[in-house]
């Protein structure tokens, strides 16, 4: 899978959890400061990566992740 | 005052009296702190414009949501941020970019989860200072400020309180959510209401020093938990005491401390933090409470009633118990019972029945209603002699409450005096009451708490009135006969000084000891024995051996060649047995001092207050009797005159049943020594005289030990 698969997959799981268009999600956004997402959602969000890559992450490593950047670098890490 | 400081004076009025407001970080989820933050904002209702600033949101509470503080076109004042602590470093820079000034972090996930949050703290102090931003929190309840000219609930607190003259700043968030419904119950209003969180950026200092140029606030009220500056704490309650003559109260929690046990001195022993607390608050004229309710009994009396102008009180009562209690309270409080004048108790002889009593405490019998109460007042009030009223009411009957609260607030508008109020009992009383508070007169559940509170204010008064300047500069000081001393003990790793080196550093402060030497040998001890003259004593001089008399180390009385031999070789075999391992520098050959009162002299470095000196009776029960007194360093004339007089046993310095008066101001001035000695000389991180035998004419050191600061590792 090449980088640009996993951001596309990690922004269309993003905009289904917090209810908004693929378009609106830039690189760089922050799940929380530009996104909006609030505590419940940020866990929504581990379990809905977690689903769509077949993955299981660390939650308290994962929940750090703020960005959508840092979020595709931190789920190559675990489909590497 | 700081940089940073100077940024903060600036920034508060903007923080306090915002025109515009952003809510950093806002929801739509009723319930929650971003929700509830732009709510009460709205509520309150904020006289200028309210900028909700959401990622999501497009409008809250009918108000248009911004997607970052930057959109908003307009300038904003005061931004609130609510966004959780991961992100507030985005958010603060955002402001920073926006020109905003004054920030709250309302946010918690700071210092108070461990070194993660404390990195977040870190970022934010760096953001703030890039922009020269102030901010309040993080970690915090938020702001009020109910001057109406504002009217700013930036806080998520239930509901706004009345307007007053009160300013209080917090450290526990929780506890101001407790504070502002007490205060609702008893319509105490506030002027300002600032929880401060973590402190991180603006601080209790910075506050004290906003709320002593602010015009709506009187009094101002302090929870703390930690004072991690000391020193500036009580530099600014100072400054602000003296020059607004506004009061300051104030509850530190923590006041059990287990950490005095195993001190190398009594003084470290004895000189707990939380004493050291008390005594610093003391000096400094901010007055200490122990619970919410003593803090409010005595802020109620400062705020809503003028100051006595003597400590002579009338006590008025329906009741004669409760007027016992009041009296006897009235003692205990150092306030006195005035004496009616023959006018006055002529007056009340007329006006209450025969069964009453017309000499103070005036008891006006169970059957009291209104006119009696209201005759009495006068009668005490237009007394000369009657500096405050303590009036009580126990419900009878026939005893018409509500009218007689009615007429308390009348009659108080008259006269510049105080009036205190106990209502006792609960549910009759009720109505009564409520019109007391509505009306600021203080009330009080017993009447023992009138007393407390007005000893408070009068006490205050006092101290106002006291003189708060440094001493002039004391004679024969050789610094640097000091210096050099502490220098070479430095430079030679040493920690310990024993009372032949320590006697050498107080000479240089002018605090004398008796002719003393060391002896390396016993035919030296004997020969500076002859030298020096009998009676002599003989001390074991050593680095490991803080308390001489634990190992039977001090001889005393020496008369002759024979009995000073036998000390030397008794010293020496005590040492042996009880500590063996001790390296002994020598024996101290010293002139056996005449008899006189012997008072313990004392020196301890506090971590947040600084140097603080410590006084009381000497010997080696010190520790049991614990009648001692502290101040930090320095001292002023009036500090070490009240060390002295504090202690429960200064009578036995001016001529108890006979004894020969002590030589109080030269045992002043060597308080005073002392403490320009902790000043000038930091090196000292804690110092002992004990005892310091003070003669009908002068002092002497008996012993003596300093303890130096060890180098930072």
């Amino acid at each position: 899978m090449t980088h640009t698969d996993t951001s596309d997959r990690v922004k269309k799981v993003v905009a289904q959890v917090l209810k908004m268009e693929e378009t609106e999600i830039k690189e760089d956004a922050n799940f929380i400061f530009d996104l909006g997402a609030d505590s419940m959602q940020s866990l929504q969000l581990v379990a809905a990566f977690e689903e769509e890559f077949d993955i299981e992450m660390e939650q308290d490593k994962a929940l750090e992740v703020q960005s959508i950047k840092e979020a595709v670098t931190f789920i190559e890490s675990y489909l590497s | 005052m700081n940089t940073r400081s100077v940024i903060h004076q600036f920034n508060l009025n903007k923080l306090f009296y915002p025109e515009s407001i952003a809510i950093v970080g806002a929801t739509n989820t009723p319930g929650t702190v971003p929700y509830d933050m732009v709510k009460n904002i709205i509520k309150a209702p904020f006289r200028g414009t309210v900028y909700p600033v959401s990622p999501r949101e497009k409008s809250i509470i009918k108000i248009r949501c911004y997607k970052y503080v930057i959109d908003i076109k307009e300038s904003v004042d005061l931004a609130i941020i609510v966004f959780p602590g991961a992100v507030c470093h985005m958010a603060l820079e955002q402001c920073g970019q926006k020109g905003i000034k004054a920030v709250v972090i309302i946010s918690a996930g700071f210092r108070e989860i461990g070194p993660k949050g404390l990195e977040r703290e870190n970022r934010l102090i760096a953001i703030a200072k890039k922009y020269d931003i102030s901010f309040i929190g993080p970690n915090c309840l938020g702001i009020i400020n109910t001057d109406s000219r504002v009217k700013l609930n930036a806080s998520f607190a239930r509901k706004m309180p009345e307007e007053g003259t009160i300013g209080f700043l917090s450290q526990s968030g929780a506890l101001c959510t407790a504070v502002l419904d007490y205060a609702q119950a008893h319509h105490i209003g506030f002027s300002k209401f600032i929880s401060i969180g973590n402190k991180t950026d603006i601080n209790e200092t910075d506050l004290l020093y906003y709320l002593m140029e602010d015009e709506k606030t009187k009094v101002i009220l302090l929870y703390l938990e930690e004072v991690t500056n000391g020193q500036a704490l009580l530099h600014a309650a100072q400054e602000v005491i003296l020059k607004s003559h506004k009061p300051i109260l104030a509850i530190k929690a923590g006041r059990t401390n287990a950490g005095a046990a195993a001190a190398a001195s009594h003084t470290g022993s004895l000189a707990g933090s939380d004493e050291i607390c008390d005594a610093a608050f003391k000096q400094t004229g901010i007055i200490r409470c122990d619970n919410i309710e003593e803090l409010f009994n005595r802020a109620m009396a400062f705020a809503y009633q003028p100051a006595p102008i003597t400590n002579k009180v009338a006590i008025i009562t329906n009741a004669g118990g409760p007027g016992v209690l009041a009296t006897d309270a009235t003692i205990k409080n150092s306030l006195q019972l005035a004496r009616f004048s023959d006018k006055t108790t002529t007056t009340l002889k007329k006006q209450l029945p025969t069964t009453a009593n017309i000499h103070n405490p005036v008891d006006m019998i169970g059957d009291a209603k209104v006119d009696r109460y209201s005759s009495t007042i006068t009668a005490t009030l237009e007394d000369k002699e009657v500096a405050a009223a303590f009036i009580i009411l126990t419900p009878q009957s026939m005893t018409d409450i509500e009218a007689i609260a009615h007429e308390i607030v009348n009659q108080s508008a008259n006269y510049q005096k105080p009036v205190y109020t106990s209502f006792m009992g609960e549910a009759d009383v009720a109505a009564g009451i409520n019109i007391l508070h509505h009306n600021q007169i203080p009330h009080y559940r017993i009447p023992e708490s009138m007393a407390d509170a007005l000893k408070h204010v009068y006490d205050f008064q006092q101290y106002l009135n006291g003189n708060h300047s440094m001493p002039a500069p004391l004679s024969n000081i050789r610094i640097n006969k000091a210096q050099a001393l502490l220098t070479k003990a430095t430079q030679n790793n040493r920690h310990f000084l024993p009372q032949n080196e320590a006697a050498e550093i107080l000479a240089a402060y002018d605090l004398l000891s008796p002719p003393q030497q060391l002896a390396k040998s016993k035919k030296e001890a004997i020969y500076l024995a002859n030298q020096i003259g009998y009676p002599v004593v003989l001390k074991v001089m050593s680095d490991d051996i803080f308390h001489k008399h634990d190992v039977n180390g001090v001889q005393l009385n020496l008369q002759n060649n024979r009995t000073v031999a036998t000390a030397y070789d008794l010293i020496l075999q005590n040492v042996e047995t009880k500590q063996p391992n001790a390296r002994i520098n020598g024996i101290l050959v010293t002139k056996m001092i005449q008899q006189g009162t012997e008072v313990i002299i004392g020196m301890k470095r506090d971590p947040s207050f600084g140097p603080v000196v410590m006084f009381g009776l000497g010997g080696i029960f010190v520790e049991i009797y614990r009648d001692v007194s502290f101040r930090v360093a320095p001292l002023t004339n009036e500090d070490a005159a009240s060390m002295i007089t504090q202690l429960k046993a200064a009578p036995l310095l001016s001529g108890f049943r006979g004894r020969p008066r002590a030589d109080i101001e030269s045992l002043k001035d060597c308080l005073l020594r002392i403490s320009a000695l902790t000043i000038e000389c930091p090196q000292i991180e804690e110092l002992e005289i004990n005892p310091l035998i003070v003669h009908p004419q002068g002092c002497i050191v008996a012993d003596a030990k300093i303890i130096l600061q060890t180098k930072p590792q």
